[in-house]
Formats: C-alpha cells, structure tokens, sequence
C-alpha cells in the first residue's frame, strides 16, 4: 500500500466503530463498543488468550503451508501432461465446489479431531486456488524469455530463479491470497465442527454457547486484527518487496 | 557472411562463422526453410541480412543462435562445430526486436545475470558493466528498472547484454523495427560507432535496405523463400556514412532493382498500375 493511501485505509478501519456504536444502539445483542474496549486490555494480557491464537495461525500457517505445495505440484504436473491434466482436475474441481463446513467434517472424521485434521482441511480447501493461479502463469508463459536465457545459456537453475519464479509471482501471489483468505474461513468452521478445546474457534464457539457475548466481541475482534495484521503488516508488505519493479513504471 | 571460397573475404580475416550446405525444413511435410546456404563471416565484420517477410531470416538466426539444429550442413563457430558430434556452445550476443530484458531485475541486475552465466568473476562484473554502460552512453540507467527506461534506451541496454558477453559474434533480429524514426537515426550512428570501437562481429537482420547500406560493409540478399542467397554485396562507401547520402540510394536503388524480380515485388507493381 502507497503511503499516501494509507489514511484512508486508517478511516475505513476507523469507521467500523460507528457502525458498530449503531448496530449496539438499534440490536438486541450486540455489545457496547466501550464495555467491551473496557475489558480489552485484561483480555488481552492473559496468557490463554495468545496461546489459542497461536495454536490457530500455527494450523491456518501449516495447511497453507500444505496447499501451497500441493498445489504448485499439481499445476505443474497438470501443465507438463495431458494424463496429469485428466486426472487432477477432477479433484481440483472438487475441492473447489466442495463447501467449508462438510470438507471440515469429513477432514476431522477422517483423522479422528486430530491436530492433523485441522490442517488437512486448510490443506484441501486452499490447494485448488493455488494450481488455478498457477495454471493461468504457465498458460501465460511466453517463450522470448526462455529464448534469451538459453541463449545467453543461463543454465537450469538461473531460468528458474530468475526467469521462470519471478513470472509466475503474480500468479503465486493472486492464488496465495485467495487460498489465504479462505485459510482462515475454513479453519474456524472447521475448529467449531470439530469441537476443537484449543483454538480461536473453539474460544468463540464456547463464549457463543454460554452466550458470552462481551467475549463473542472480544474474539470476534481479535480476528478482525489478526487478519488485518497479516494482509497489512506481511501480505502487502511482500508484495510490495516483491513487485517493486511495477511500481516503478507507474511513477 | 561470404560464400566459399568468395574473393570478397580478405585472406587474412579468420572466419567466427563457416557456414556449408545449411539446410532447414520443418514439420512432418518437411517443409524447407533454408536451402543449401553456404557462407562465412569475418572476424569484426559487419554484416547484413535482408530478406522479405516470412523468407526464413528468423529460422536462420535461430540456427546461428544454436537454438534449432539444422536439417543438413554444418554451423562452425571459431573453428568449433556448434551442432552434433564435438559441439561447443560459442558465447553469443543477441539484441533482439524487442529488448527481451527481465523488467523485474534492473539493468545492472540484468547484466549481471549474463555476466554470472558467462562464467567472469564478480570482482570484475563492477568495471566490466561500467565500461559498456560507458560506451553506451547509458551510465545514469545502471540502478533503473527497463519499465522506467524508453524504447531506444532498453534497446541500448540490449545491445550493452550482447558486448558484456564478449561473444564471437552478435545476431541482431531488427532492433531498430520498433523504435521511433529518430530514435533509430540516432541509434544506427550509434550502433557504427559501438561496432568500430569494440571491433565486433555483428549479423544484423533487417527487411530495410536502407539501414542495410548505411550499417553494414556486407549485405546478403536472401530469396523469398525458402531462403537461399540471391546475392552477396559489398558496401562500397566509406564510413563515416551520412543516412541521406546519395552514394547509399544509390545502393539501395541498385539492390532493389536487384529484387524486385526476386521478391515478387515488380509482379506486384505491376499489377497495382494495372
């Protein structure tokens, strides 16, 4: 994010609270926005409460981690083999279509609520968007390239790094971010089908059930951060280091 | 290039390039591109192709460039086959149409990826980049991305990739063909004025006669296609040429009255008069 926008990314945040203000005034269950800045500071200075964060993005960071590779084998195989191509978009197309919460059941029948379950789901739902991004970069791939990096013989390993890899960024990135977004979709859905004990979903899932709603807010809020803080503070921060190169022609 | 055994070639020049019976054809129909081309090109000469579209000029550099392996003949490049048994891959430059620069690593960036591959240490990829951004003219680019560059000035950095390499010799794929008139005035004189200072060898590819008489000392009229040599012409004008010269139309007048028959161009006329 240019710096010059970032005050009206400031505002956009800024304008939640109002709204939240007037959904409290004019809804039954929703929690005065000051009651709950009240308690915020004690929330978040319990050790309990970082460790069931931690414990999920460990679970959303491992099945990304998961779908990421899996993905990028399968668009590469897909890619180099009609038979490849055959057979993987069958499973693609299905785990694509397939929706959270069933993928989340299945995931934790399957391996028995296990720690492997939750990153399994995460694994299965994000690698469809990572092979179609990838896909579409080596669809895209033109050859003038590879052309100039063999004739200036840069050998194997320069093409990939420094021809092939930075090419397919923008593709790498725009499945990365849609499979991260649902990352952490389907990691809550899944911590709640799961009726996980550990977890921001089993936190909100248990304040919900004792109709908690001051901690309903809390977690609810903790998870509006948290996913601020990684499209701000890693996702656009990478991207910027990375696509660098772009800007620079808009200047 | 030189057919064998041509008295154009001064006897003491070593060939860089020694061409014999080249022949391509393409596909299942074995369609031929290239029929029975023999030639040779002197260390430090310039050279020119042309050819009308589609004649096989591309397939042709394609050869040169050791990118696609002939059908029959032989390519030796500094006395070393470039195909089949004993092939040595030769340092080559190649400026093509369009700069081929990867615009997400900066033009020094980019010339070190060419410097790394051509095995010269990094303790002398510093001296070796400014001392051909110099000649260039293009030392303030050093630190750019080419998206921040102009056409000519991308254009110059391509040509600064080929030099870097110390090549035996430089293919140039019409790189003149995308830049504005003026750019590419400014550029042929430039690009004379880089060929006399470093002594290169350079195979220029280029459908205007014209840039072919001002640039080169040889110029290589190819057939229509598939492409066989028509004629081998020397330049007879000395350096340094001005582009509106009357001895280069003059040249141009007479390799395109060359032509015209060859190209199906004077069938062409014709038939537009009538």
């Amino acid at each position: 994010m240019r710096s010059s926008y970032l005050p009206w990314s400031i505002a956009a945040i800024a304008l939640l609270f109002p709204a939240w203000w007037i959904a409290y005034r004019y809804t039954t269950f929703i929690v005065n926005p000051i009651e709950v800045a009240a308690v915020l500071p004690a929330f978040l200075a319990e050790w309990e409460t970082w460790a069931n964060i931690a414990i999920t993005v460990v679970r959303v960071a491992l099945g990304l981690a998961g779908g990421v590779v899996l993905g990028v084998v399968i668009a590469f195989t897909m890619n180099q083999s009609e038979l490849g191509r055959s057979i993987f978009s069958v499973y693609v197309t299905i785990a694509l279509r397939t929706p959270s919460a069933i993928a989340a059941i299945l995931a934790l029948a399957i391996f028995k609520r296990s720690e492997l379950g939750y990153v399994a789901v995460v694994i299965f739902i994000t690698f469809p968007f990572m092979t179609i991004g990838l896909l579409d970069g080596l669809k895209a791939a033109h050859h003038d390239l590879d052309e100039m990096a063999q004739i200036y013989r840069l050998g194997t390993w320069r093409h990939i790094r420094h021809v092939l890899i930075p090419f397919l960024a923008p593709f790498l990135f725009s499945g990365f971010r849609n499979a991260y977004a649902l990352a952490w979709k389907v990691i809550v859905v899944a911590e709640i089908f799961g009726a996980a004990t550990e977890g921001f979903g089993a936190e909100f899932n248990h304040a919900w059930q004792y109709f908690l709603m001051t901690d309903v807010h809390l977690w609810l809020l903790v998870f509006v951060a948290l996913v601020l803080f990684f499209e701000y503070g890693v996702m656009r921060v990478i991207e910027r280091r990375v696509f660098r190169w772009r800007d620079s022609g808009r200047r | 290039m030189t057919p064998k055994g041509s008295s154009l070639m001064p006897d003491s020049a070593p060939f860089v390039l020694d061409i014999e019976d080249l022949s391509v054809s393409y596909g299942a129909a074995e369609q031929l591109a290239i029929e029975r081309i023999d030639l040779s090109v002197a260390k430090g000469e310039f050279v020119a192709i042309v050819g009308p579209s589609g004649c096989g000029k591309s397939t042709m550099l394609n050869v040169l460039s050791g990118l696609m392996a002939p059908t029959r003949g032989r390519v030796d490049v500094d006395g070393a086959p470039l195909y089949g048994a004993g092939a040595k891959a030769p340092h080559l430059g190649y400026v093509f149409q369009s700069h081929r620069l990867l615009p997400w690593r900066t033009v020094r960036q980019n010339l070190e990826l060419v410097l790394s591959a051509s095995d010269v240490p990094p303790d002398r990829w510093d001296a070796n980049i400014d001392r051909i951004l110099d000649i260039l003219h293009i030392p303030q680019f050093k630190d750019t991305w080419p998206m921040r560059l102009s056409g000519g000035q991308r254009q110059r950095v391509s040509i600064a990739r080929a030099l870097l390499v110390e090549p035996s010799y430089i293919l140039m794929d019409e790189p003149l063909s995308t830049l504005d008139e003026v750019t590419a005035r400014t550029m042929r004189q430039e690009l004379t004025a880089i060929w006399q200072r470093t002594g290169s060898t350079i195979i220029f590819v280029t459908h205007s006669i014209r840039e072919a008489v001002y640039l080169a000392d040889r110029i290589i009229i190819l057939t229509r296609g598939p492409a066989s040599v028509v004629d081998d012409v020397r330049v007879p004008i000395a350096r340094p040429r001005a582009y509106e010269d009357p001895q280069i139309s003059e040249v141009e007048a007479g390799i395109v009255e060359r032509v015209l028959d060859e190209w199906g161009l004077a069938r062409t006329e014709a038939e537009a008069g009538a």
